[in-house]
């Protein structure tokens, strides 16, 4: 271990040893890479920039095409990484620097943000959410409802340690009255931690697109105008309202209609490609609907649909023959009446007449961003991207894992949009990957 | 059963800048657009007839003239197809395919021709007045006479039979049964649209662009009425001078407004600009500022030492009422307001 030389910041060691591998991410695709290799006996270093490891995978109900809840599919995986003797998870922890050496050791250096809360000291038992005055949106329930400034992300966060938003803190001082276990520590400071890797693993992930620059559908202005991000957390087991309501009034939606490829295969929002899990996932919420509200008409307006994975296309038709009502065409604005319902316009294809439609909820299927922010990380050589600004695979056909840097491989969708199953196919392939550069190396 | 021409979208690229091959059909361009109805959906069904080469469906078809391209529809396109533009297009070729004696497609498609054909008429006028020792007062009662016998002229023989070829198109070939009473009852529609143009007051852009367009027109043929039925050159009534130089000091000031823009681009409109719109434009530009100076060079009497001032009035006037009235942009002004006579016959 070598500190930085960074004398502005307090500097600590991140564990005992070097590590093989550094993970960056600890979503699905983190994870499974960083158990495989575990499991193989290398020590893993998994950092994760959110307060909580689980990715976007451990906040969405179920999974298609098999409708299992996503929420046990992989908070197995979360205890079996975070319990794992050869990983060492680090959370709040952002890469700041990669540098490569001529040894070939990846000089590393990470900043770990403040928690201001003890991690090992807290039990998660939520007295000091109690206290706290401040109220702010919750951004895990995707604004849905809000949380307080010290929280716990969400109820099968791991660890599940409270954390201060910092930002939105007042410094009152009653959470650390109330702790029982006295583990709130304001003087904690961002720490710059640096280590040395054999090598790295990239599975930073996708961003949704935000669907607030399509004017044209309302969303911000118009309240029953949510995306399926929010619909998912409304549907999930840790579920806000405990059922699913639109937001205007409160009232249980009997006519819902999706939006397809909201932010995917669309030129005027700068993103040309199908973002791949969009007609699955919305299928799989209506079928969820379906058995939520069975009164509820639930239409899904498509450009086409793409049901190309094993069990895809039954699981589309089990979705029409359970009654949703599929419509061919891409709808070109919303409007708003006065209690909130919403009109879509949209030319049916299949009549060729333009159609307006009355919907008392709108939830629109956003597609995937490339998440390419970590290439800044990479000092010396160059992390190169796609046309997309996906992370470029120099050898997509025998070697995916591989990037244009030796001994960083990529994980998940940090390479292109792609549904479950291929993000742990594809963390497997970089474990795999890895393992051979690593055994290598000796 | 539709016939169909493989060729005909290499055919009507040449009428525009457009790529229907990129649209996925998703009807996003048909659901933005505000004129768009359910009885007459359109950019996307235009598209498709483009795309599968259905060319009597499409000149059967009266939307494009239903479309007053404010651009939405490009502007929203998610595979950049610029449908609007399309529209235009199909505007263009459906101009050259009413058109019996074939001349107007050959100008819309070669930008040569045009300019051969622009200097040939320039030759023919300076020619004749040549041939006349360039006398002021004669040439000038002869542009007059030149100028009502082009309208009628150009009516008679071009326009009108096109637009019984725009009627056969649409009406007669695919059989439309329309009573006889409809085509007298209908007749409202049609002066209605031709000095109002109020449909395009449905685009969603502004309004601004629609009483621009509508003072022009009435600019433009308020002052034909003037300079051919009052005889604005060789007028005495003062009332009539200041009437001729405000109508023209419009149509100058509309047009260098209209020129700009597709200059500047700043409309999805004006982006994309043929030969045929800058002619129309321009030339319109130029008739408005020349019967300004030369009414103006009579005032001051000067003109009969600076003569070339009408002769480049007479040559300007000659290439629109020979080349853009009977065959280019300015054609859009009947087959508009006819579209909509027609639109009201077939409901």
């Amino acid at each position: 271990m070598e500190a930085t030389n960074n004398d502005s910041m307090n500097r600590s060691n991140a564990g005992t040893t070097d590590y093989d591998v550094l993970v960056i991410g600890a979503g699905i695709a983190g994870e499974e890479s960083a158990l495989k290799l575990a499991d193989m006996g290398f020590k893993v270093l998994l950092i994760e920039k959110e307060p909580s490891i689980g990715g976007k995978m451990i906040l969405l109900s179920k999974v298609f095409p098999t409708l299992d809840c996503a929420a046990c599919i992989t908070t197995p995986k979360v205890s079996e990484t975070a319990r794992h003797p050869n990983i060492t998870i680090l959370t709040l922890a952002e890469a700041e620097s990669i540098v490569k050496e001529e040894n070939n050791l990846f000089s590393v250096t990470f900043k770990k943000h403040p928690r201001y809360v003890v991690e090992n000291d807290c039990t998660g038992c939520q007295e000091c959410e109690t206290v706290c005055p401040m109220v702010v949106k919750d951004q895990f329930q995707f604004n849905l409802v809000a949380r307080k400034a010290i929280y716990i992300p969400f109820n099968i966060a791991n660890p599940r340690v409270a954390l201060i938003d910092i930002e939105n803190c007042t410094l009152c001082g009653a959470c650390e009255q109330k702790c029982p276990s006295n583990c709130i520590d304001f003087t904690q400071k961002e720490e710059l931690v640096n280590i040395k890797v054999k090598s790295v693993i990239v599975a930073t992930g996708f961003k949704l697109f935000d669907p607030i620059s399509i004017e044209r559908y309302g969303y911000g202005r118009y309240k029953n105008v949510i995306t399926s991000m929010q619909m998912e957390r409304e549907l999930a087991p840790t579920r806000p309202f405990n059922s699913v309501l639109r937001p205007s009034d409160g009232k249980v939606p009997d006519k819902i209609a999706y939006i397809f490829c909201t932010g995917s295969r669309d030129h005027t929002v700068g993103n040309p490609i199908c973002s791949q899990v969009c007609c699955m996932y919305s299928t799989k919420q209506a079928q969820l609907l379906m058995g939520a509200l069975p009164m509820a008409d639930i239409s899904l307006y498509y450009i086409n649909i793409r049901a190309f994975g094993k069990g895809f296309n039954e699981f589309y038709m089990q979705a029409k023959d359970m009654g949703a009502n599929y419509v061919k065409g891409k709808i070109g604005s919303i409007s708003e009446k006065e209690n909130g319902n919403l009109i879509l316009r949209y030319e049916d294809i299949v009549t060729g007449k333009v159609t307006e439609k009355e919907h008392d909820l709108v939830v629109l299927s956003v597609g995937l961003l490339a998440n390419h922010e970590i290439t800044k990380v990479f000092k010396n050589e160059k992390l190169e991207l796609d046309a997309l600004k996906y992370i470029k695979q120099p050898d997509l056909l025998q070697s995916p894992a591989t990037t244009s840097i030796k001994g960083v491989f990529v994980a998940g969708t940090a390479t292109s949009p792609m549904d479950i199953p291929d993000t742990i196919m594809s963390a497997g392939a970089a474990a795999s990957e890895t393992s051979g550069y690593l055994n290598q190396w000796s | 059963m539709a016939t169909i021409n493989p060729e005909f979208g290499k055919e009507l690229k040449k009428y525009g800048a457009f790529d229907f091959n990129a649209c996925y059909n998703c009807g996003t361009c048909t659901s933005v657009c505000s004129l768009s109805t359910e009885e007459n959906s359109f950019p996307r069904e235009m598209v498709r007839c483009s795309a599968v080469g259905d060319e009597d469906a499409i000149k059967e078809s009266l939307k494009p003239w239903l479309c007053y391209y404010c651009g939405e529809c490009t502007t929203s396109c998610p595979r950049e197809a610029k449908p609007g533009e399309l529209m235009m297009s199909l505007r263009r070729y459906l101009t050259a395919a009413y058109d019996w004696t074939g001349l107007s497609g050959l100008l819309y498609k070669s930008l040569p021709v045009s300019i051969i054909a622009f200097i040939s008429v320039a030759i023919g006028v300076i020619w004749y007045s040549a041939s006349q020792q360039f006398e002021v007062e004669k040439i000038m009662h002869i542009g007059h006479y030149f100028e009502m016998f082009a309208i009628a002229g150009v009516f008679a023989v071009i326009l009108l039979p096109n637009l019984i070829r725009m009627w056969y198109f649409v009406i007669l070939k695919p059989k439309v049964k329309v009573p006889f009473k409809s085509y007298i009852t209908s007749l409202g529609e049609l002066f209605v649209h031709m000095f109002t143009q109020k449909r395009s007051l449905g685009c969603d852009d502004n309004q601004v662009r629609w009483f621009e367009h509508f003072i022009l027109v009435i600019g433009y043929l308020s002052l034909l009425f003037t300079t051919v039925f009052l005889d604005w050159f060789s007028a005495t009534n003062l009332l009539v001078i200041i009437l001729g130089y405000v109508e023209s000091a419009i149509i100058f000031i509309v047009t260098v407004d209209f020129v700009s823009g597709r200059i500047k681009k700043n409309k999805e409109v004006s982006k994309n600009s043929q030969p045929s719109d800058w002619f129309f434009v321009i030339w319109l530009l130029l008739m408005g500022l020349t019967a300004f100076l030369v009414r103006l060079f009579i005032d001051l009497k000067i003109l009969e030492y600076n003569f070339w001032m009408y002769l480049f009035h007479w040559i300007v006037l000659a290439q629109w009422a020979l080349l853009i009235v009977p065959f280019g942009k300015w054609t859009h002004f009947l087959y508009r307001s006819f579209a909509m006579y027609m639109e009201k016959l077939k409901a």
